[in-house]
């Protein structure tokens, strides 16, 4: 138990990574807000990208910068920094690419809640079945709620 | 002269691994600049699919020829630890003939065929821009060596992915793309941290490298290992909707525009389960599957999906949603064979991957063909469709016989090597599941075909509904269905490239169903490969 503890304390920056990384999945599943869930899915990358730096760090060690006058110094690995670099910006697509699908869908129903929007589809989807089809383009885009921007979507 | 040609075409075959992964992702990036001129990008795409079809098949006959060890490709020409590598070996060559023989039939099919399911000449060049990203993706998901390049292969495959399911003009795909992109993201991050625990304890990017660190540390970083294997396992399986993680998939494959659902249902998943399998076996490796129990896991998993997501597909009417719950099903017979950890299980499983991946664009292409004929998604109302569209049709109930893996069809090499392969390993369930999956996969593929060859058409049935009910909403839907191009009585095949594309594939379950031949060798040495003990 003490060893496992003492472990812990000399680990900390992966263990903290973990529980970054769970408060992330956990909002990304449990919210039903578009946004949180978007802040949950970068708090998460964001724990993974501390993973990862801190398996390239070393106690003590410099720069990784050839510094010819001091032959015994260490240096830190650079290489999962430099990895990093690359999921940073697959992260920073990924919330661009989602900040525009929720633009749409706030367009699209006026919200951005999840289980009000499914909730909307389902009512739609019920009304579809009643007159026998169901391709067809939302009716809350007629109750006039919002109906005025909601011509516009068409153009996103 | 000739002499400049002759070196031309060296360097050319030299380089041949990197351009095929290159030519779909340059050409992707520079085709926005063409989308007031559609038809021209619509050239460039076809052009592309075929320079890639016919790279493929280089490559594939170099692999066959040679007989034995693969062609090691060093980027920049840096050696490995340094470099990132491609490997031009068995499964890889096998995988890029699937892609590039499926994507070259689906970008037919889509030309011409798009705008109105896209909506404008712009959206339809981005629609192609993220197809040929998602095209380069699986090809270098197909090749690379280096389980960083992995990860960076697969966010671009994701992300075009959900460009492709947000690219219909429909609140629906809108939202099912959000959900997506949550739960792909969600997995690549858990890949990713796989990889950083592999990184961690060996220290090398590279497969090779990393394998063999692996197999001499292991035992000492037990924990670290199942946890990395763990997370690699479960962050594909969410991409590659392994049964209870597959919540995206019929949202997102039923909502997207159809030739990007042939092309999601038929390729996208399965290169994560191509990655899949590159992790388990060329990283880990068989022995360390065994040690941590995985081959039990993933054929316990692998016979689950293929019970739950048939059954599932059973009561759907949405057409769509039925192939895209099948989907679920189907990639329960790849991930068991992935666990039977034998050669003909693991051949079998790559041979029905390949198969799958022809029949179920088949499927959705020629779904998506009547759908935009008919204007209506349920299956009870497309009586009598058979009649008008014959070809269509033809090809759909050949893909569906083949699905079901009846002989002469190209499911059925794949279910026998799988069931060869599973009463190998000593069990017998998975046999019994296999069979139960093809009875299931009868029971809700027949009543499409019953329904549309042998039931007459019903008369105007839509006018009467839109007048029962007083909804405003309803009658506007109706009357702009009304308007439409196709009018019930004009129902008629869809034009000739789009026939063209389905004949090819018909023809493509056909010739795999009865000359397997070339591709089963591939997948047979790619297992053998795969199962060396190291």
């Amino acid at each position: 138990m003490r060893i496992l503890l003492e472990k812990l304390i000399v680990n900390y920056p992966y263990f903290f990574a973990v529980i970054l990384f769970v408060i992330g999945v956990l909002t990304v599943l449990t919210r039903s807000n578009l946004f949180k869930k978007l802040l949950g899915i970068n708090i998460m990358e964001s724990a993974v990208f501390i993973l990862f730096i801190a398996a390239g760090n070393i106690r003590g060690g410099t720069d990784p910068i050839l510094d010819t006058s001091k032959p015994e110094a260490v240096y830190i690995n650079p290489l999962p920094s430099a990895l990093m670099l690359t999921g940073i910006v697959v992260s920073v697509s990924v919330t661009a690419f989602a900040l525009s699908l929720i633009i749409r869908l706030y367009r699209e129903y006026g919200t951005a809640d999840a289980r009000q929007i499914a909730q909307m589809r389902n009512s739609a989807l019920k009304a579809a079945d009643q007159a026998g089809r169901d391709n067809y383009r939302h009716p809350d885009r007629s109750n006039g709620k919002r109906g005025d921007k909601n011509d516009r979507s068409n153009q996103i | 002269m000739g002499n400049g040609v002759t070196k031309m075409t060296e360097a050319i075959k030299f380089n041949l691994p990197v351009f095929v992964v290159i030519a779909p992702l340059f050409i992707a990036i520079v085709l926005p600049v063409f989308a007031r001129r559609i038809r021209l990008a619509e050239g460039m795409v076809i052009f592309v699919g075929v320079l890639g079809l016919a790279g493929a098949l280089f490559l594939a006959h170099i692999v066959l020829d040679r007989n034995s060890g693969t062609w090691i490709y060093q980027m920049g020409g840096w050696p490995a630890p340094w470099g990132i590598e491609l490997t031009v070996g068995n499964l890889a060559a096998s995988f890029l003939l699937v892609v590039m023989g499926v994507s070259l039939p689906v970008s037919l099919f889509a030309v011409g065929n798009l705008t109105h399911e896209v909506g404008g000449k712009q959206r339809t060049a981005r629609f192609y821009t993220l197809f040929l990203l998602l095209v380069g993706a699986l090809a270098g998901m197909a090749l690379t060596n280096d389980i960083f390049n992995t990860y960076v292969l697969v966010e671009v495959a994701t992300l075009s992915c959900c460009g492709l399911v947000s690219s219909r003009r429909h609140p629906r795909a809108a939202e099912a793309a959000f959900t997506y992109l949550m739960l792909a993201t969600l997995g690549s991050a858990l890949v990713l941290c796989g990889i950083g625990f592999i990184y961690t304890i060996t220290g090398h990017l590279n497969m090779g490298f990393a394998s063999q660190a692996l197999n001499e540390i292991w035992q000492t970083k037990r924990h670290v290992v199942w946890m990395a294997m763990s997370l690699v396992f479960v962050g594909f399986a969410v991409k590659s909707a392994l049964f209870p993680l597959h919540v995206w998939l019929p949202d997102a494959h039923s909502s997207a525009p159809s030739p990007a659902s042939a092309i999601l249902s038929g390729l996208a998943i399965k290169g994560y389960m191509i990655c899949l399998l590159k992790f388990f076996y060329s990283v880990f490796g068989p022995g360390l599957i065994k040690e941590f129990a995985m081959d039990r896991l993933l054929v316990l998993a692998g016979m689950i999906a293929i019970i739950a997501g048939s059954v599932m597909a059973i009561p759907q009417d949405d057409l769509k949603r039925r192939l895209a719950f099948s989907t679920v099903g189907q990639a329960g017979y790849i991930f068991l064979g992935f666990g039977l950890m034998n050669k003909d299980g693991l051949a079998g499983a790559l041979f029905y991957l390949a198969s799958h991946a022809v029949i179920k664009s088949t499927l959705f292409l020629s779904a998506g063909a009547m759908i935009s004929a008919t204007k209506k998604r349920k299956i009870s109302e497309l009586a009598g469709v058979g009649r008008r569209m014959p070809v269509t049709m033809a090809a759909f109930t050949a893909a569906s016989l083949g699905l079901i893996g009846i002989p002469l069809f190209s499911g059925f090499i794949g279910k026998w090597y799988l069931i060869t392969g599973s009463i190998e390993a000593g069990s017998f369930l998975p046999t019994v599941v296999i069979i139960a999956g093809s009875v299931l996969c009868a029971t809700y593929l027949f009543p499409v075909i019953r329904v549309a060859w042998f039931e007459s058409a019903p008369k105007e049935p839509q006018k009467a509904a839109a007048q029962e009910t007083g909804d405003a909403a309803v009658q506007r839907e109706t009357a702009e269905v009304q308007e439409g191009p196709v009018q019930h009585g004009q129902l008629k095949d869809p034009g000739i490239l789009q026939k063209l594309a389905l004949v090819l594939l018909t023809v493509a379950i056909i010739v795999l169903g009865t000359v397997p031949g070339p591709l089963l060798e591939l997948a047979k040495r790619a297992a053998a490969e795969l199962l060396v003990l190291r």
